[in-house]
């Protein structure tokens, strides 16, 4: 491992009976880096996550955590957070006493575990809810306790599962707000079903399928903000080797089911706006344009198959 | 932070979130108010047979309630009736003279604390695996240090429950009573709830060792329960089976590992004979959990 990775899982195996749960997934997390894990349910996001915090025994294959071998308490303990899936927290507790708890045994000292675990609380509005009992709150407050545990004490390397599921919308655009402000500080691993929240959020998406990699990519490579133009028609143009004789350094492709044109172009050698001056008053002439934006989106990506080119190539 | 602190504070909190555990709440007020009721209504029997006795014996009637049952305790023929029933000549020796009172309440003590433990301590790990709450410390501190912990927040649990239930009973021998209410009194009870915290300690081993295998709190529960009455029954079996030759002369080895067969060390009055069970009863109780957490640190979690 080098420590430009913050994790390496090398062929990593976990077995349910017959059932392969992972089936040798192998994936680099870059230092600092958000990343977003995206696949089907049953893909082995969740999986993958629990066997990097050491809940799970893998049967095969090798974990680097931060460049000190699988995980360990004594080497990993208030490094490496996580906010698991389907756990609950100690009913009966009271948040603050409970992150307290948390930050003391990750290491922290009574005064700073204190500070920080009432500093989490506030950020995620909880600061009005410090000593009421984890069973007296809703369910969006209880996971609001469990994403707020997880920045306690600033570790190198959170793990989030399904952060924002269960949260109400405007809590969903703080964290995702909250999330975004780690990048380039600490490293998130973040899984979601919610494209539109990873697109946001991160950085680096990994995809992942029947317990494998199938494609880890910058978010750049993915939705090419600086090197796609999407023209939202009217209608398909009729005439597509016109245009692309006014751009001849651009590879244009018609979406028939959107009524799309993208455009992808080498951001070295050309520039949106002077794509524009030549594309748009030539398509003009044999279509409406509606509407122009930079890139794809994560989804489109995701569910027409494009992301994962690169393995089907 | 050493090991051994990361289990202090995980203790401390396991003792602190425990009291406020509807459950075991509801479970140390039954037993308090058992440990209550066995005393006054012992007392009213005790009461009432001295009556008999002084009408039957005609005998002058006496102030207080035990006076005579005191006096009979040192008598020889009595002494030799209950010598068969303790089958045990040197603690019959040492719980003689002591007052009726002490004994009804070690009795109701040594007797019901194995039940005590199993009900309040015997789901507490398997809840935490069953909800998950696990998984918020095991990246934290390692699973022994959590295990380990575990087991002293209950240990401490069990303790406060014993002692508080011993000043109760104290408290209703002093109004029952009059003249009993003596501050030797006092600390003989509490001194046999600490004995009888002593005694809990194989039991919460194993109740906490059984709970380290399941996620399931009920399964824990009755898993306990069976196997504190395994206990019961291999300490009557080897009672009953062991002879003098052939292989049933070793049966006796085989009752160091039930709690029972250590038990008789915590009535005892020396110093010895109590260093020894201590010893014995803490070493088996952390051999029942150390059972359980050789499997737990396999588990998935």
């Amino acid at each position: 491992m080098t420590m430009d990775n913050a994790i390496v899982t090398t062929d990593l195996v976990k077995r349910y009976g017959a059932r392969r749960a992972l089936d040798g997934l192998s994936l680099a997390v870059p230092r600092f880096a958000v990343l977003g894990l995206i696949g089907p349910n049953g893909a082995g996001k969740t999986t993958w996550m629990m066997s990097v915090a050491g809940f799970l025994h893998t049967a095969a294959g090798s974990i680097d955590l931060l460049g000190c071998g699988p995980f360990d308490s004594s080497v990993h303990r208030g490094r490496i957070t996580i906010l698991p899936q389907d756990s609950e927290l100690p009913l009966e507790s009271r948040p603050i006493e409970l992150l307290t708890h948390y930050g003391l045994l990750q290491g922290l000292t009574r005064q700073e575990a204190s500070q920080s675990a009432q500093a989490m609380l506030t950020e995620v509005h909880l600061g009005d809810r410090l000593n009421a009992p984890i069973r007296s709150l809703s369910h969006g407050m209880r996971k609001r306790v469990m994403i707020a545990q997880c920045f306690l004490g600033y570790p190198e390397v959170v793990l989030l599962d399904e952060p924002l599921s269960g949260l109400d919308p405007r809590e969903v655009a703080h964290m995702r707000s909250f999330l975004t402000r780690r990048r380039g500080r600490q490293t998130l691993v973040i899984s979601s079903h919610n494209l539109h929240d990873i697109e946001v959020m991160c950085d680096h998406v990994a995809f992942i399928e029947n317990g494998r990699t199938v494609r880890i990519a910058t978010m750049e490579e993915i939705v090419g903000t600086a090197s796609t133009l999407v023209y939202g028609l009217t209608s398909l143009p009729e005439d597509l080797a016109a245009l692309a004789e006014i751009v001849p350094d651009t590879v244009l492709t018609c979406k028939a089911e959107t009524v799309e044109l993208v455009c992808r172009y080498n951001p070295r050698e050309s520039s949106a706006e002077a794509i524009n001056a030549r594309l748009i008053p030539a398509l003009l002439t044999q279509c409406g344009v509606l509407t122009v934006s930079q890139g794809s989106n994560l989804e489109t990506e995701y569910l027409h198959g494009q992301a994962l080119e690169p393995l089907l190539r | 932070m050493s090991g051994l602190k990361q289990m202090w504070r995980v203790a401390c909190y396991e003792w602190f979130d425990a009291l406020r555990s509807r459950r075991a709440l509801v479970v140390l007020l039954l037993y308090m108010t058992a440990a209550v009721c066995n005393m006054y209504w012992s007392i009213n029997l005790l009461h009432k047979l001295e009556s008999e006795l002084v009408t039957m014996l005609q005998l002058p009637p006496s102030e207080h309630t035990g006076v005579i049952s005191t006096t009979l305790w040192k008598s020889k023929p009595f002494q030799r009736i209950m010598q068969q029933m303790a089958q045990n000549d040197l603690v019959l020796q040492d719980i003689t003279g002591k007052h009726p009172v002490e004994l009804i309440y070690a009795w109701f003590a040594f007797f019901y604390t194995p039940l005590l433990v199993v009900l309040v301590a015997g789901s507490r790990i398997s809840e935490d695996l069953g909800s998950g709450a696990v998984r918020y410390v095991v990246f934290r501190i390692s699973r022994s240090s959590w295990a380990l912990g575990k087991f002293v927040g209950q240990a401490l649990m069990i303790g406060f429950a014993l002692v508080l239930s011993g000043i109760g009973a104290y408290a209703v021998a002093k109004y029952r009573l009059a003249g009993s209410g003596t501050p030797d009194l006092f600390l003989n009870m509490v001194q046999w709830s600490v004995r009888a915290w002593i005694f809990s300690f194989p039991y919460l081993g194993l109740a906490m060792g059984l709970s380290l295998l399941t996620k399931s709190a009920s399964k824990a529960t009755v898993m306990g329960i069976v196997a504190i009455t395994v206990c019961f029954v291999i300490t009557i079996l080897l009672r009953h089976f062991t002879a003098d030759t052939g292989w049933r002369s070793y049966l006796p080895y085989l009752g160091v590992l039930v709690p029972e067969d250590h038990k008789m060390y915590m009535w005892r009055n020396s110093l010895a004979p109590l260093v020894t069970g201590t010893v014995y009863l803490i070493t088996l109780g952390f051999c029942y959990l150390l059972a359980g957490y050789a499997f737990f640190r396999r588990r998935d979690v």
